[in-house]
C-alpha cells in the first residue's frame, strides 16, 4: 500500500537527512524541530502497458472518436513528440514515447495514412541529436522517418510556420504550418511536473518566438503562482496557453491528444537509497550511500559526469489518457496529483533545497549557473499549490556547487547572457526591457538555433524569468557550498555550510526562524494550507 | 542538532513518522538459502560429519523403523514428541538420506530466529524455517504449506513445546489442519529416553552414554471427511503407541490398539514432581547396539 | 504458556557486557545481554494472598539496564534468584482476586518482597513499621531470595505476559488514570521517598543532579513535598532540561556548568583542584543526585555546603571521591524505596498511597513514557533506553500484552 507524503518534523531520533548537491549529495544534520517535507511513496506501475495503450487509443476521452476512425487514406498526419527535456531523469528504455509512437503508427499504416510526419516540439530548445531522437522514438521508427519524416521543430523557419490568429487578450497565434495544415495532428506527451501537457504541448511547443513572448515574460511569471497550479486564474501562463490552444481548435485543428503519468521511481537499483526515507535504509543502503559518496569524491570529474548522465530512471507508467486535449488533461493531472501531491500545514521563515544535477535543459549536457537559478527558483520554488513554501521575504537556502561552467555547444547564449547581462543588472524587468529584443533576434544565436544544438538566444531569459515569482518573493537567497563568484554574478549569497546560511539568514527572518526541508527528487507539489 | 547516524546500535524512527511507519515487516531472516543445493550439500557435511558422531559418541542410540518409510513418496509431515532440545538433531541425523536432505524442521520464530546468527546456524543445520508460537499455531502454516507444496518434507512438534516432565503433552492443531489442507502424510516418530538424557534446562547430554532410541512409525494419511481434533487425536495414538512399543513389545502394543486399549502417555495425574519422577525413569539399557537396525 | 523476557546465567555474555558494553553498546542488545524470551510455565499462585497479573506496562529502568550491562555490584548476588523476569515498573490488571480485590482491578505494584509477601511472622522490625523497603528477611521466607518482584525466580516480573504478585503489594489505580502516567507510579513512589529522606530545610536550597525519569520525578515531588526556595538542577540532554524547567525548577543547566549556577546562588568560594572536579566551599543544603553515575555523585558532594546532605536516589557509580563528605561533614543518605513517610505530628502515609495521589493530577506525567515496545522486540527497547536520554526519551517501557512479529 504506497503511503502518502507527510511532512517530518525533526527530533533527536532523526538521522541526518540526504540533500541533493548537483552531481553528489551530502548527509545534513538538520536542527531540531525542523520540517521534512517527503514525497508519496511510489506507485505501482500498470502491468501490461502495451495494452493500456491501445486501449487509450481506442477508447479515447473527451469528444473525440477512436483513432482508428480519425485515419484515412490520402489524409495529412502529423506526430509531435515531447522533446529531450522530458522525463527526468531520461527513462530507462523503451521510453514510453516509442511505444505510442508504434501503435499509432502502426495504426496508420493499416489504415491506409501515407503522408506522416513526426516533428520533435522543441519550441525554442535545442534541436536534439539523431541519437537522441533514436534513443527517445526506437530503432524501428527511426530507421522508417529519419530524416525526412521526422525532424526536430524549427521556431525560426518563417517559411515553416503559420500564423493563426489572435486571442482576445491579444496574444497571437503562430505554430508549425505542417502540424497546423494537417488533417490530424496527434501530440504524444510525457505529463512530468503539472506544467505540462494540455494545451501547452501545441501552443507552446510548437510554437515560435512570436507567440511565446506573450506568456515567457516577468509579468505573466510574476502572476504564475505557480505555474505548477494550471487551475484557472492560479497561473498565468497556463491561462494563456489554454487561450492560444482553444484559439487553435476553434480553428479547425483537430488533435488528438495521447498523455501519460509516470510514478515516482527516480533512480535505478543502485541508488536505490535515494528513493527512501532515510531511517528506513537497510544496512546494504547505507552502505550503497557511503560507497557512493566515497566513489563520488574520488572521481575525476569527467567520470563522474560521465556516471551521471548515463542514470536512467526506472520510471513506471500510472496512467495513459488520449482524446481531447482539455478532458484528457483532467485525468491526467488526477493521475499526477495522486502520484505527487503533499499536504504541508502552513509556510515557514527558511525553506531548504538540495538541487539535483539534472534539469530540463541540460540533459547530456552541463549546469551552469542560470540553469541553478532557473531549477532552484524556478522549478523546485513553484512546487506548490495555494502559497509558496517560504513565508514572503523569507529565505531560500539552496545547495548546489555553481560552478562556473557552461557548454559550449548547446548553451552559447547562455554565456554571453551570465556575462554581459548578468553582471549589469538582475532585475528580470529590467533584463527584459534592455536585453531580450537583441538576443532573440541576434542571427548568430538564431543560426546556431537552427543548424546547431544550441538553445535559442531568448532562452536564457526565459531561464531568468522563471524564476522571477521566486526572487520576487524571497527576501534572500543563499547557496550553500556555491562557487561564491558564479553565485554572486547570480545576485544570490554563497554559504560555506548549512549552519553558516542559518546564520546569515538570521539576518533576514530573525534570531529563530522554522525551517522546511523540501526532499525532492522525487518530483513532488506541496499544497500549502 | 540531531545526532549522527547511530552505527551499530537498533534503527529508530522519528516521532513524527511513527504514523506513517508500515508495519514491522517480517525481520526473520529468510531460510531458503539453507534449502538450496549448496545449502543441502553442507548440511549433509554437517550432520553426517559433525553432528552423528558427536550424537553416537554422547548417548547409547538405537534406530527403528526406517523400512517404514520405504516406497512411500515426499513431501511427510514427520512429528514426534518434543522433550529435549536433541530431538531435532536426532532425527535429522537418523533420516535416512532421501528424506535427510529434503526435509526441513519447524522450529520456535522467538527461540530460533531472533538474532541474525542463530537463524543462520539453526537455518543451516536443520534446514529450519520459523514457526511462530504466539499465534497459536496458525501462522506456521504458510511457509510449512510452501515447503510441502515443493516436495519438502517438515517435522513439527505438536505439543509446541519442551514437555517440562518428560510426558506426552496436549497437540496443538497446527499439524493436523496443515495435513488436512494439503493432503500430505503423517509419518510418526518418538523419541524415548531424550527427556532423562537432556531435560529442558540442559544444553548437554548427561555423561555415561544414556540410553535414547527412535522409533519411526507408518506413516498415515487424512482420511476423507475427518476434522482436524480427530486428526490429532489419531496422531496422538499413534505416537503414543511407539512410545509403548520401548517399555513391551510390538505384538502387545498391536493387540492393545485392537482392543482400543492404548493407554494414554500424558502421564501420571498428581503432583508435579510424580509426573517428573515418572518422566525422567531412564529407559532400560538392553545389550550391546544392534549393528543392524 | 505466557511468554517472558528472561535473565540467566552466563558468565561469558557477563563478561562479555561487562568489557565490551560500555566501548560498543551496540553490541549488548546485539547478543551479549544474558536475556531470552521464552515461553514459560505460566505461574501458579499456590498460596493464600497471592493472585496473577496481567502487566499493561513495565517500564524499562535505570537498575534493570545496570543488571543487564554487567555493571551493577556483586553485592546484589545473593539478593536476587537466577534466572529471573526482570521488571518492577509495573501496571496490570489482577486476574484472580486477591484479598478485597477482584479479578479485573487494574493494580499497580510495589515491588518490594517483604516479610508480609515471604510469610516471615512476626515481620521484621522495619516491616512492622511500614519501611517495607527496608525489610531483613528478603531472602528467606517461602519465596526464593529476590529484593524485589523483577529480580525472583519465582514470581515472575513485568517484562512478560503473567506475573504473580502479593496483596500486600498490591495497590488499585483510578480509573481516570491512564496506563502511561500509572507505570510511573512506582518510580513517583521512590522519588517521594528521596525527598523525604532528604529533609530539606523550610526555605532550603537543592541541587538536582540529572533530569532523566528519575531526576524529573524528584524535582516534582521537591515542588509537591517541600518548601525548598530555590533548586538548581543540572541535565545533560536538551529535552531534559526543557522538562525540568517545566517542572518547576528554578535555574537549569548543563552539568558542566552547574557548579558556577550552584556557587551563584548561594554566593560560595569556588575552588578548582589541580586533578579533578572544580568544588565549592558553601552551597546548596541538600543535594540529590539521581543519574547513578559517579561523575554525578562527585557533583552532588562538591556543591553542598557544610553540615549538608546528600542523598543517592539511584545505584551509585563505583568511583565517586568521598573527601568533601568528610571535609565538609557531610550526611551521605541513601534513599532505595518507598514505604511509609513520616508527615510529622505522628502521622504517616504509605508512599504508594502519595505517589498516586499526586499522580492524579501532574499532566507532565503523560509525556514521560516516550516509547513502549512490545516483548518480541526486547532488543529495540533496550537499546533505546540505553541512549533514552540522547534520543530525548525519558521511559521506555514495555507492553507485555502486545502481540507483534519479531
Amino acid at each position: 500500500m504506497p503511503r502518502p507524503g507527510f511532512v517530518l518534523e525533526v527530533d533527536e531520533r532523526t538521522p541526518p537527512l540526504l540533500v541533493h548537491e548537483g552531481e553528489g549529495f551530502r548527509m545534513q544534520s538538520f536542527p531540531l524541530g525542523t520540517r521534512v517535507v517527503y514525497p508519496p511513496d511510489s506507485l505501482p506501475g500498470i502491468r501490461d502497458v502495451n495494452a493500456a495503450i491501445r486501449h487509450a487509443l481506442l477508447n479515447p476521452v473527451g469528444d473525440a472518436e477512436p483513432l482508428p476512425e480519425l485515419l484515412k487514406p490520402g489524409m495529412k498526419l502529423t506526430i509531435a513528440v515531447d522533446d529531450i527535456s522530458i522525463p527526468l531523469p531520461p527513462m530507462r528504455l523503451p521510453d514510453i514515447r516509442q511505444r505510442i509512437l508504434e501503435q499509432v503508427i502502426e495504426l496508420a499504416a493499416r489504415n491506409g495514412v501515407e503522408d506522416v510526419k513526426i516533428i520533435v516540439a522543441t519550441a525554442l530548445h535545442r534541436r536534439m541529436t539523431a541519437d537522441e531522437i533514436k534513443r527517445m522514438v526506437g530503432e524501428r521508427v527511426f530507421r522508417s522517418f529519419w530524416p525526412k519524416d521526422l525532424f526536430n521543430f524549427d521556431g525560426e523557419d518563417r517559411d515553416g510556420l503559420v500564423e493563426i490568429g489572435t486571442t482576445d487578450q491579444h496574444e497571437v497565434v503562430e505554430i508549425s504550418k505542417r502540424a497546423a495544415e494537417s488533417d490530424l495532428l496527434v501530440y504524444v506527451n510525457v505529463n512530468l511536473v503539472a506544467m505540462d501537457g494540455g494545451h501547452k504541448s501545441v501552443a507552446i511547443g510548437l510554437a515560435g518566438y512570436r507567440s511565446l513572448r506573450h506568456h515567457h515574460n516577468v509579468e505573466t511569471m510574476l502572476h504564475s503562482r505557480s505555474y505548477m497550479d494550471p487551475r484557472p486564474g492560479h497561473s498565468a501562463i497556463a491561462d494563456s496557453a489554454t487561450r492560444m490552444g482553444r484559439l487553435v481548435a476553434a480553428n479547425g485543428l483537430k488533435i488528438f491528444q495521447i498523455e501519460t503519468t509516470v510514478n515516482a521511481d527516480t533512480f535505478p537499483a543502485n541508488l536505490g537509497f535515494l528513493n527512501k526515507r532515510e531511517w528506513e535504509w537497510s544496512a546494504y543502503d547505507q552502505g550503497l550511500m557511503i560507497a557512493a559518496r566515497k566513489a563520488n569524491d574520488l572521481a575525476p570529474p569527467r567520470a563522474r559526469r560521465e556516471f551521471y548522465r548515463r542514470i536512467e530512471a526506472p520510471y513506471k507508467l500510472t496512467g495513459i489518457n488520449a482524446g481531447e486535449v482539455e478532458a484528457v488533461h483532467e485525468r491526467t493531472l488526477d493521475n499526477l496529483h495522486r502520484q505527487q501531491l503533499v499536504e504541508v500545514r502552513g509556510q515557514s521563515d527558511v525553506v531548504v533545497f538540495g538541487l539535483p544535477y539534472i534539469g530540463p535543459y541540460n540533459v547530456n549536457s552541463i549546469m551552469n549557473p542560470i540553469l541553478v537559478h532557473c531549477l532552484g527558483l524556478g522549478y523546485l520554488f513553484n512546487m506548490y499549490r495555494n502559497m509558496p513554501l517560504v513565508k514572503p521575504d523569507g529565505v531560500v537556502i539552496m545547495y548546489h556547487p555553481v560552478p562556473w561552467e557552461f557548454h559550449q555547444i548547446h548553451h552559447p547564449s547562455y554565456i554571453d547572457f551570465f556575462e554581459e547581462v548578468l553582471a549589469e543588472t538582475t532585475d528580470p524587468s529590467t533584463i527584459e526591457s534592455k536585453y531580450e529584443e537583441r538576443y532573440a533576434t541576434d542571427p548568430w544565436y538564431t543560426h546556431l538555433y537552427r543548424t546547431s544544438h544550441a538553445y535559442h538566444g531568448v532562452h536564457p531569459f526565459y531561464m531568468w524569468y522563471w524564476g522571477a515569482h521566486g526572487r520576487d518573493h524571497a527576501g534572500d537567497v543563499i547557496f550553500v557550498g556555491g562557487e561564491p563568484k558564479s553565485v554572486a554574478r547570480l545576485g544570490y549569497r554563497a554559504a560555506g555550510s548549512f549552519r553558516d546560511a542559518i546564520e546569515m539568514a538570521k539576518d533576514t527572518v530573525g534570531p529563530s526562524p522554522s525551517i522546511t526541508y523540501f526532499h525532492a527528487p522525487p518530483i513532488m507539489i506541496a499544497d500549502v494550507v | 542538532m540531531a545526532d549522527g547516524f547511530r552505527w551499530g546500535r537498533r534503527p529508530l524512527v522519528p516521532r513524527s513518522a511513527e504514523a506513517h511507519t508500515p508495519p514491522k515487516e517480517d525481520r526473520v531472516f529468510p531460510s531458503d538459502w539453507a534449502r538450496t543445493d549448496a545449502g543441502v550439500a553442507v548440511r549433509q557435511v554437517l550432520l553426517k560429519g559433525a553432528m552423528h558422531p558427536l550424537i553416537r559418541n554422547e548417548l547409547t542410540l538405537r534406530v527403528f523403523g526406517r523400512d517404514n518409510l520405504e516406497g512411500v513418496d515426499p513431501p511427510l509431515i514427520f512429528y514426534s514428541n518434543h522433550s529435549s532440545h536433541l530431538d531435532a538433531t536426532l532425527i535429522m541425523c537418523t533420516l535416512p538420506d532421501r528424506w535427510q536432505s529434503k526435509t526441513a524442521v519447524g522450529a520456535a520464530r522467538d527461540y530460533f530466529f531472533d538474532v541474525w546468527w542463530r537463524q543462520a546456524f539453526t537455518a543451516l543445520v536443520y534446514g529450519a524455517f520459523p514457526i511462530d508460537r504466539s499465534r497459536g499455531g496458525r501462522g506456521a502454516v504458510d511457509k510449512a504449506r510452501q515447503l510441502l507444496s515443493e516436495g519438502w518434507s517438515i517435522v513439527v512438534f505438536p505439543e509446541g513445546t519442551r514437555s517440562p516432565d518428560g510426558h506426552l503433552q496436549r497437540f496443538r492443531h497446527g499439524a493436523s489442519r496443515l495435513a488436512l489442507e494439503t493432503g500430505a502424510g503423517l509419518a510418526p516418530i518418538a523419541v524415548v529416553g531424550a527427556y532423562h538424557a537432556m531435560p529442558k534446562g540442559r544444553f548437554w547430554p548427561r555423561g555415561g552414554r544414556p540410553p535414547v532410541t527412535i522409533r519411526y512409525g507408518r506413516p498415515f494419511w487424512p482420511r476423507e471427511v475427518e476434522t482436524h481434533q480427530e486428526l490429532s487425536r489419531r496422531m496422538t495414538r499413534a505416537v503414543t503407541e511407539l512410545l509403548h512399543e520401548e517399555t513391551s513389545t510390538w505384538w502387545e502394543t498391536l493387540q492393545r490398539a485392537q482392543r482400543d486399549e492404548v493407554p494414554s502417555l500424558m502421564g501420571p495425574t498428581g503432583p508435579g514432581w510424580l509426573r517428573r519422577w515418572e518422566g525422567s525413569r531412564p529407559p532400560a539399557r538392553r545389550g550391546p547396539d544392534r549393528v543392524w537396525d | 504458556m505466557a511468554l517472558a523476557l528472561e535473565f540467566y546465567r552466563s558468565a561469558p555474555k557477563y563478561l562479555g557486557a561487562r568489557t565490551l558494553g560500555s566501548k560498543a553498546p551496540g553490541l549488548i542488545t546485539g547478543g551479549l545481554a544474558p536475556l531470552r524470551l521464552v515461553t514459560q510455565q505460566d505461574p501458579e499462585p499456590t498460596r493464600e494472598g497471592w493472585a496473577r497479573v496481567k502487566p499493561r506496562l513495565a517500564g524499562i529502568c535505570g537498575s534493570d539496564l545496570a543488571t543487564i550491562a554487567g555493571t551493577s555490584s556483586f553485592y546484589f548476588s545473593p539478593l536476587v534468584s537466577l534466572p529471573f523476569v526482570p521488571g518492577h515498573e509495573i501496571v496490570g490488571d489482577l486476574l484472580d482476586d486477591c484479598g478485597d480485590l477482584k479479578a479485573g482491578q487494574r493494580v499497580v505494584i510495589s515491588s518490594v518482597l517483604a516479610c508480609a509477601a515471604r510469610g516471615e511472622d512476626p515481620p521484621c522490625e522495619h516491616c512492622a513499621a511500614g519501611n517495607v523497603g527496608r525489610c531483613d528477611r528478603v531472602t528467606v521466607g517461602h519465596l526464593k531470595p529476590g529484593l524485589q518482584t523483577g529480580y525472583c525466580a519465582e514470581t515472575g516480573g513485568g517484562w512478560s505476559r503473567l506475573m504473580l504478585a502479593h496483596r500486600s503489594q498490591l495497590w488499585p489505580v483510578p480509573d481516570g488514570m491512564s496506563d502511561a502516567t500509572a507505570v510511573l507510579i512506582e518510580p513517583l513512589a521512590c522519588a517521594i521517598h528521596s525527598v523525604f529522606r532528604a529533609a530539606v530545610p523550610p526555605g532550603g536550597t537543592v541541587h538536582v543532579v540529572g533530569a532523566g525519569t528519575v531526576g524529573i520525578l524528584t524535582l516534582i515531588a521537591l515542588k509537591a513535598f517541600t518548601t525548598a526556595d530555590h533548586v538548581v538542577v543540572a541535565a545533560k540532554h536538551q529535552r531534559q532540561r526543557a522538562a525540568a524547567a517545566m517542572a518547576g525548577a528554578d535555574d537549569v543547566v548543563r552539568p558542566e556548568h552547574a557548579v558556577k549556577a550552584v556557587r551563584r546562588t548561594g554566593r560560595a568560594v569556588k575552588l578548582t583542584p589541580e586533578r579533578g572536579m572544580e568544588f565549592l566551599l558553601g552551597g546548596v543544603d541538600v543535594a540529590l543526585e539521581c543519574t547513578g553515575s559517579s561523575s554525578a555523585l562527585d557533583l552532588a558532594l562538591r556543591t553542598t555546603k557544610a553540615g549538608g546532605r546528600v542523598v543517592v536516589s539511584g545505584i551509585p557509580g563505583r568511583g565517586a571521591d568521598l573527601t568533601p563528605l568528610w571535609f565538609r561533614e557531610l550526611d551521605l543518605v541513601g534513599a532505595y524505596t518507598s514505604g511509609v513517610e513520616d508527615l510529622g505530628d505522628g502521622v504517616q502515609r504509605p508512599t504508594f498511597e502519595m505517589a498516586i495521589e499526586l499522580a492524579s493530577n501532574l499532566p507532565i506525567l503523560e509525556e514521560l513514557v516516550g516509547a513502549t515496545y512490545p516483548l518480541g522486540r526486547w532488543r529495540d527497547a533496550l537499546d533505546h533506553a540505553m541512549a533514552a536520554g540522547k534520543l530525548g526519551t525519558f521511559k521506555v517501557a514495555f507492553a507485555p500484552q502486545e502481540r507483534q512479529e519479531i
